[in-house]
């Protein structure tokens, strides 16, 4: 004990000093509890104290990340190094408390969760805590943090899905998805003990993890590294990691999968650009310890092929979304295959334009399976005559996922294709031309499903006439505003870039 | 805003009122769209009067072009990239006014023709106005970005309306349509991101999408993959070469080529009728137009390594087309096919890369976007009267329907290139590039010349065999007396749309300068441009 004396004050005072940059979390977790005080005193018909106080709390921690932004944009390192607050990480950040704020939204206009036996208290209880975790994996430098942030994210994650565990697939979705969630963290805790092992630091942005990193056999690093990779694949679900995905995004309640499809994920993008951003660094230096270009290209183009190609044959709605989303994320994979400042740059926006687009698609396909209860493309048929406003923003949505201009997913698909074509001119390298006409291909063949819903909505007519129930809820209005930003940003995108 | 802007976003502004009008109205719909379009219509013809095509020869030049309207629209700032520089540019050459000129008035015809449709009108004049729009848009963008916007923008109200309003097998026509340019125009945009890349502004030092800048080779960056002086390869294909032929693809699936072009029979035969109007007398032309101001301009020497291949591929086209022409029993699907083959011509003009050549080109779409107009209208007619257009259904036609009879021979003259009809300008024209060619630039062989002046002998055998067969001869109609009471001659209404359209076509016909004079200045530009290389 008497050995660590001398340090304590300079501990002490590293850890005050970082205090401040992490405001926007601490509120998170001041909300955190006051919700759980709140939701067990004030309980209410719906739960509004909790949902008041949870999004009280986000907005607020989101107007001191703007602080943040707004005090400078130079790279932090804090509390040891062990987080690092910079650009990129608020930008995510945003991103982040923008999606559980609609995630919030939905969960209150959701029915179906909201008449519920327990009540919904404890989900808008979840989130601040779910949303701390997301800050913290975008922010995280040491394989500790990682691990640490993914797990918080993850348990969330859990609960949420085995929220309303009422017929077998919802208890088989949850319990799927815990069982492959805590595999996925034990095996990616077994990479990270072997990186430490071999290093004798966690801390990835120390100069000293790569030099050690790479004095190591070749085959003892891919094996540590692939490790890792394992729980870090399970929040992107590229292939093979995927299979969880469609199981528990049809199986779990809609908000929560709308959330799971996008939030996680993008956290998950976040924290490998992290992980891989000293391997970059330090390649010209040093020889090359892992060849993450391959592998990742190798991925993502497996990735795209796979979800795209099996969302064709998809009948389920929500089954549908989630593999367009496993095709989402091989393309996204492409932004980081070409790990560039650049790369990051699309990654950003692609991201903030897919969690706009996603959370949209996954409200509409909520709200259309409680007027009408279609849950299958073919339940569409002739809708879009009596769903009309729905419906449009369907087809506006939907040609943004496919990526078609004039809507704002064009751009994020341009923007990542030129950050690829950036890397092939600079490097040479016949990967990123096979991700790029991939890419492309996948393009193609991701429009023909998305039409499925139009093209059941408009060119079929329904044999029996619907029986709508006529919810007049702000549901609409919200659905209705994203589908406009989409088409907003289409245009002006210089009103997102920061 | 200035003339194109209005040109272009009138439709849109007309669409959105008739979008937010309560259905009540949907009565009145039509006349709404017909008064932005007419307003439209009196726009370009204004545009065309005071287009000078001895001054504003455009092409690769911006001082060149007429109503040039140059804003900065989309500039990200990507730190050590630089900024992404989008402009809204707009301007006109010779080479895109007569489209403004034709597209407004197809439209009009179009719309006419759309009185015949009955349901949900609110989303069909929409759609209609929105793919209007897109249309005039694509004719005048000169920002490759902006281009490419509209280009796609095009896509899904026709995709609507084609699946809504369509014949039986609509769903499937409309998926294969969206398909087909869906896979040209992906492709189409890694050559773009590629141009992007390759390419910056002189005076901004930045990247740029301006195409403009793109068909001068100071401006590309050196070493970068479009780079002439690099040549650079891609799979051992030069990259220049392929980025040529992926574009060329692209357009021309659009136009379309043999044997690219197995969408388009199904998208006619299904399509209502306003929509095959507007598919056959604008869309293809964007393929040939797309060629002639994207392929040969941004990529004049793969252009010129590729001549001989788009020269056989016209005459592939004109040939198979016409073949296929033949044999049809449906009357849509016939002139269909019989598009395919006059496109041909186009393509062959254009790959002889001779003035001649290329004005016939240019005159060949332009004349066949008001004769296949007008073969479709006449299609429609007697659709909406009886729901049939098998050609061995009809018999004698002209005893009971004498105006419309009429029509149809004007029409079908025309089209097989009967003297004093622009048609027969156009062909002759495309012919004679094709055939000089080979002692100009070497480009041609003459006997594609020889074969394509077969397709017009072709021509003249179905089109006038389909006379004989429907119209002359003792009525006698597979419907029976039913028939007889519902084929009424034309209306006024009708009667309007035709006549302008055979004006146009007889017109252009006796006064071919009438086009030639606006055009000449920039295909010798073009060709110039080509040839500087």
């Amino acid at each position: 004990m008497n050995e660590y004396l001398p340090f304590l004050s300079g501990l002490l005072k590293d850890t005050l000093s970082g205090i401040p940059y992490i405001l926007p979390e601490i509120v998170l977790v001041l909300t955190f509890l006051v919700v759980i005080v709140a939701d067990l005193f004030l309980q209410g018909k719906r739960s509004s104290a909790a949902f008041w106080l949870s999004i009280t709390g986000i907005i607020i921690s989101v107007f001191f990340s703007f602080k943040q932004i707004e005090a400078g944009a130079d790279v932090r390192l804090l509390f040891f190094e062990n987080i690092q607050l910079d650009q990129v990480a608020v930008s995510f950040k945003f991103i982040f408390a923008f999606v559980v704020l609609l995630f919030a939204l939905f969960i209150r206009y959701d029915r179906n969760l909201q008449s519920h036996a327990k009540g919904v208290g404890d989900l808008y209880m979840l989130l601040p805590a779910v949303l701390l975790g997301l800050n913290l994996m975008a922010m995280s430098t040491s394989l500790l943090m990682i691990y640490i942030s993914i797990e918080m994210v993850s348990i969330g994650s859990y609960l949420m899905v085995g929220y309303v565990s009422a017929g077998n697939r919802q208890t088989e979705a949850s319990m799927k998805y815990a069982l492959f969630g805590s595999a996925c963290s034990a095996i990616m805790l077994y990479g990270i003990s072997l990186l430490y092992g071999f290093t004798g630091t966690i801390n990835i942005s120390d100069p000293d993890f790569i030099v050690h990193l790479g004095e190591i056999p070749e085959p003892a690093t891919a094996l540590a590294i692939i490790l890792t990779m394992v729980g870090i694949g399970f929040k992107l679900s590229f292939v093979p990691l995927h299979f969880w995905s469609p199981d528990v995004y049809e199986g779990a309640p809609t908000p929560v999968t709308a959330f799971l499809s996008t939030a996680p994920k993008i956290a998950g993008f976040a924290i490998l650009v992290r992980f891989l951003f000293p391997f970059y660094d330090q390649q010209s230096q040093t020889k090359e310890v892992f060849d993450f270009e391959t592998t990742f290209a190798v991925v993502a183009i497996i990735t795209m092929i796979v979800g795209n190609f099996a969302a064709l044959w998809q009948n389920n709605i929500k089954r549908m979304l989630a593999y367009s989303s496993i095709g989402h994320t091989g393309f996204a994979l492409m932004a980081v295959v070409s790990n560039s400042d650049y790369g990051v740059q699309s990654l950003v926006f692609y991201f903030s334009i897919y969690a706009i687009m996603n959370m949209a698609a996954f409200m509409l396909a909520g709200r259309i399976e409680r007027q009408t209860a279609a849950t299958e493309v073919d339940d569409y048929k002739g809708l879009g005559s009596v769903l009309k406003a729905e419906m449009v923003c369907f087809v506006v949505i939907l040609i943004s996922l496919t990526g078609l201009p004039p809507t704002a997913g064009f751009l994020a698909k341009l923007y990542v294709f030129s950050a690829a074509f950036e890397k092939y001119t600079s490097s040479g390298s016949i990967w990123m031309v096979a991700l790029l006409i991939t890419g492309a291909l996948t393009t193609v063949v991701s429009l023909f499903y998305y039409l499925k819903i139009p093209l059941n909505a408009y060119l079929r007519k329904s044999a029996n006439p619907y029986n709508i129930e006529n919810a007049k809820d702000p549901l609409i209005f919200i659905i209705a505003i994203l589908t406009f930003c989409v088409i907003l940003f289409g245009i002006f995108p210089s009103l997102i870039s920061w | 805003m200035s003339l194109l802007s209005l040109l272009i976003f009138i439709p849109l502004v007309a669409g959105l009122i008739i979008l937010l009008l309560p259905s009540i109205w949907q009565q009145h719909y039509k006349y709404l769209a017909l008064g932005a379009i007419v307003v439209q219509l009196l726009l370009s013809a204004y545009v065309y009067l005071n287009f000078d095509g001895s001054v504003y020869s455009g092409i690769d030049t911006q001082s060149k072009y007429q109503l040039v309207e140059r804003l900065p629209w989309i500039r990200l700032d990507l730190g050590s990239f630089g900024a992404l520089e989008i402009d809204y540019f707009l301007g006109i050459d010779g080479l895109s006014m007569p489209f403004l000129v034709l597209s407004s008035l197809v439209m009009l015809v179009a719309l006419i023709s759309s009185w015949e449709i009955k349901d949900n009108l609110k989303g069909f004049f929409a759609l209609f106005l929105l793919l209007d729009t897109a249309v005039m848009g694509v004719f005048c963008a000169l920002d490759f970005f902006l281009f490419y916007v509209f280009y796609e923008l095009m896509l899904l109200p026709l995709y609507f309306l084609i699946g809504m309003w369509g014949g039986i097998r609509r769903e499937y026509a409309a998926i294969k349509f969206f398909l087909y340019t869906l896979f040209g125009s992906v492709f189409m945009l890694l050559v773009i991101i590629g141009l992007y890349f390759s390419v910056t502004d002189p005076q901004t030092g930045n990247h740029t999408f301006n195409m403009l800048h793109m068909m001068n080779p100071d401006n590309y960056v050196q070493g970068s993959i479009f780079s002439a002086l690099a040549n650079q390869e891609l799979f051992g294909i030069p990259a220049r070469l392929l980025a040529f032929i992926v574009l060329f693809i692209a357009f021309a699936i659009k136009v379309p080529v043999v044997p690219l072009h197995t969408w388009l029979p199904d998208a006619h035969v299904e399509a209502p009728t306003p929509v095959s109007i507007i598919l056959a007398g604008i869309l293809l032309k964007i393929g040939g137009y797309g060629i002639l101001r994207i392929c040969f301009s941004i990529f004049p020497d793969a252009a010129i390594e590729s001549a001989w291949w788009l020269g056989l591929i016209g005459v592939v086209s004109i040939i198979y087309g016409a073949l296929n022409a033949l044999a049809q029993k449906d009357l849509k699907r016939l002139i269909a096919y019989s598009s395919v083959s006059h496109m041909g011509f186009v393509m062959l003009g254009i790959a002889s890369v001779t003035s001649e050549g290329i004005s016939g080109a240019m005159m060949q779409m332009i004349s066949h976007g008001f004769l296949s107009s007008m073969l479709f209208f006449l299609v429609g007619v007697i659709y909406t009267r009886v729901h049939d257009r098998q050609i061995p259904n009809f018999r004698g036609l002209a005893l009971i329907m004498p105006k419309y009879t009429t029509f149809v021979m004007i029409a079908f003259f025309a089209s097989l290139g009967l003297p004093g009809f622009s048609a027969f300008i156009a062909e002759a024209f495309s012919l004679i590039g094709a055939f000089n060619s080979e002692s100009i630039n070497g480009l041609l062989p003459r006997w594609m010349a020889v074969c394509g002046s077969l397709g017009m002998l072709l021509g003249a055998a179905y089109l006038l065999w389909t006379l004989q067969r429907m119209f002359f001869g003792k009525t006698r109609l597979w419907g029976g007396e039913d028939w007889r009471q519902k084929l009424t001659d034309l209306n006024g209404r009708e009667i309007f749309a035709l006549t302008s359209l055979s004006v146009m076509a007889l017109l252009l016909g006796i006064i071919p300068s009438l086009a030639f004079d606006k055009m000449n200045a920039s295909v010798l530009e073009l060709i110039r441009l080509v040839n500087l290389r």
